[in-house]
């Protein structure tokens, strides 16, 4: 018999619910992002949005699956890393639920959502992954019964570095497809802070620097352009050091950001220097949304951990390494 | 004859045979899929300032390999070949008194080079390696910088700190409590606003 997950994804500025099967079979995923009219997220205010449109989209996302509540049987959510009032807005979602159908509910970490969707994806068995998005930019592998982060931002995360810099620019949130399409037409590169260290890397600067160009009167295409290509660069460095430490054969890109074409052409550069396989899930994956708790879900539930209610408190800076793998060896 | 001992993330390194004796030839290779502009400068710097800081090191009594040639040209590197293992390699099998008698000797040459305002920049156990005689040497000063400030040397010892817990997770409390104890016997007073650095870089983090 087929089992049926709902997941839940509200840990930032989207709400996602998908569908899948303990098959891997994507049923439904849909979602809805916070697109403030100007400045950045809110906290409260993205907490708002799940809460109005939630409800609609968990409606939705059972319609296209053609499934109903009845139908479902478990409840999976993400419970950190992320914005506590969002956390918490879907976490009572997800509890509801649970407790209206009488099914497990099953606590997912959104990171580790993101890395197990793409090994569904790709059927990668143990890669080094690059997640990037608006909140994160880490490189994850598992070691030791755990996901272990081996580099990460040690400021801001690369997506919010592109947002801040279209914001300058004069672009709508978010900013990385309209950064993207201009950096095609810029070829005079301008040095700009390139800051690796160790497996870690730093992108405040280099705002800073691209920020300093626009004042002076630098054209925005070649700004485009040399934060591309510095960024990725960088990127491309702590992925390639990953990769030469851990010995892994798979490179994965996920997350936002993983939709920028130039990112990949650079990644799989590096994939093809080491001998490995490399793949960038695909749009409706990469980004924050419900299939990937759902799937989280199945895998945990089939190794055997649920969470009861009283226990279900989000924890909005649960590591990525904090958690136990039942599911891989 | 020359052969290839690793494929690291930044460059190739081979054994090779000259004058009688053996020696390591580090090449930087291009890396196409980079902009050229970005790739070349990072060739050029990094490996200068490889040259540079291996003698520095050394110059603040760290054991590092001698430099023989560097070639600007093709970006390589010839120094001396430690016959050794890293110490990423020789952790697990060592006892536990082993183990924390190196920890504590890499505390202690991260230790010097704070000391002399120099951050290692890549400070993993990949990075360290043990001779026969039990002598340990810091390699890879690509990512090394001088005039340190206390960010800096914060940032080094975070990533003692993030190497331990991602490649000896068994061992981490162990062995970091060992590296810490040599750092701080070596740097004196010093040591604690680097180490309270250590814990702030690790909380700015976003989830970490």
């Amino acid at each position: 018999m087929v089992l049926y997950c709902l997941g839940l994804e509200g840990t930032a500025h989207s709400f996602g619910a998908g569908i899948v099967t303990d098959e891997g079979k994507v049923l439904s995923n849909e979602w809805d992002m916070l697109k403030p009219a100007e400045g950045g997220i809110h906290p409260r205010e993205a907490s708002r949005h799940h809460s109005d449109l939630g409800p609609r989209i968990i409606h939705t996302a059972l319609e296209k699956a053609g499934i109903n509540y009845s139908d479902i049987d478990l409840i999976a959510f993400s419970r950190g890393p992320g914005l506590g009032p969002c956390l918490r807005t879907t976490a009572t979602m997800a509890r509801t639920l649970a407790l209206k159908l009488d099914i497990p509910l099953v606590d997912v970490n959104h990171c580790v959502a993101h890395i197990e969707i793409g090994c569904l994806e790709s059927e990668f068995k143990d890669p080094v992954t690059v997640y990037v998005s608006g909140g994160n930019t880490q490189v994850i592998a598992f070691a030791g019964g755990r996901f272990r982060t081996f580099g990460e931002t040690l400021d801001i995360a690369i997506g919010n570095m592109l947002d801040v810099l279209g914001r300058k620019l004069g672009m709508s949130f978010p900013a990385g497809h309209n950064i993207e399409k201009l950096a095609k037409e810029g070829s005079n590169y301008h040095n700009l802070p390139y800051s690796v260290k160790g497996m870690d890397l730093s992108y405040s600067g280099m705002l800073t620097a691209a920020k300093k160009l626009l004042s002076e009167g630098v054209p925005i295409p070649d700004i485009c352009f040399s934060v591309q290509e510095t960024a990725f660069s960088m990127l491309a460095e702590i992925a390639e050091r990953a990769i030469a430490h851990t010995k892994k054969e798979q490179l994965l890109l996920t997350g936002g950001v993983a939709r920028n074409n130039r990112l990949t052409e650079i990644l799989e550069g590096v994939s093809e220097r080491h001998g490995a396989k490399f793949h960038r899930v695909s749009p409706s994956l990469a980004g924050d949304q419900g299939a990937m708790i759902a799937w989280n879900g199945i895998l945990q539930f089939k190794a055997g951990r649920t969470i009861e209610i009283s226990d279900s408190q989000v924890l909005p800076k649960w590591r990525t390494d904090e958690q136990d793998i039942l599911w891989r060896s | 004859m020359e052969n290839v001992i690793a494929q690291g993330a930044e460059s190739i390194i081979l054994k090779t045979e000259r004058w009688n004796h053996l020696f390591v030839l580090k090449w930087r290779q291009s890396k196409p899929y980079l902009f050229k502009d970005i790739d070349s400068h990072l060739r050029k710097t990094r490996t200068s300032r490889e040259c540079k800081m291996l003698s520095v090191a050394r110059s603040l009594g760290v054991s590092t390999p001698a430099v023989y040639a560097v070639n600007l040209d093709d970006y390589t590197i010839l120094m001396d070949y430690i016959e050794g293992m890293q110490f990423k390699q020789l952790a697990s099998s060592l006892s536990e008194q082993q183990l924390k008698q190196f920890c504590f000797e890499f505390g202690r040459s991260i230790g010097l080079l704070h000391m002399g305002d120099v951050v290692h920049g890549d400070p993993t156990t990949s990075n360290v390696i043990i001779d026969s005689k039990s002598k340990l040497w810091l390699v890879d000063f690509g990512l090394s910088e001088m005039n340190a400030t206390v960010e800096m040397k914060g940032v080094d010892l975070h990533l003692i700190h993030r190497a331990l817990e991602t490649t000896h997770w068994d061992l981490q409390e162990c062995m970091l409590k060992a590296t810490i104890k040599g750092y701080s016997d070596t740097v004196g007073k010093e040591a604690n606003e680097s180490l309270s650095r250590m814990e702030e870089i690790r909380e700015r983090g976003r989830y970490h």
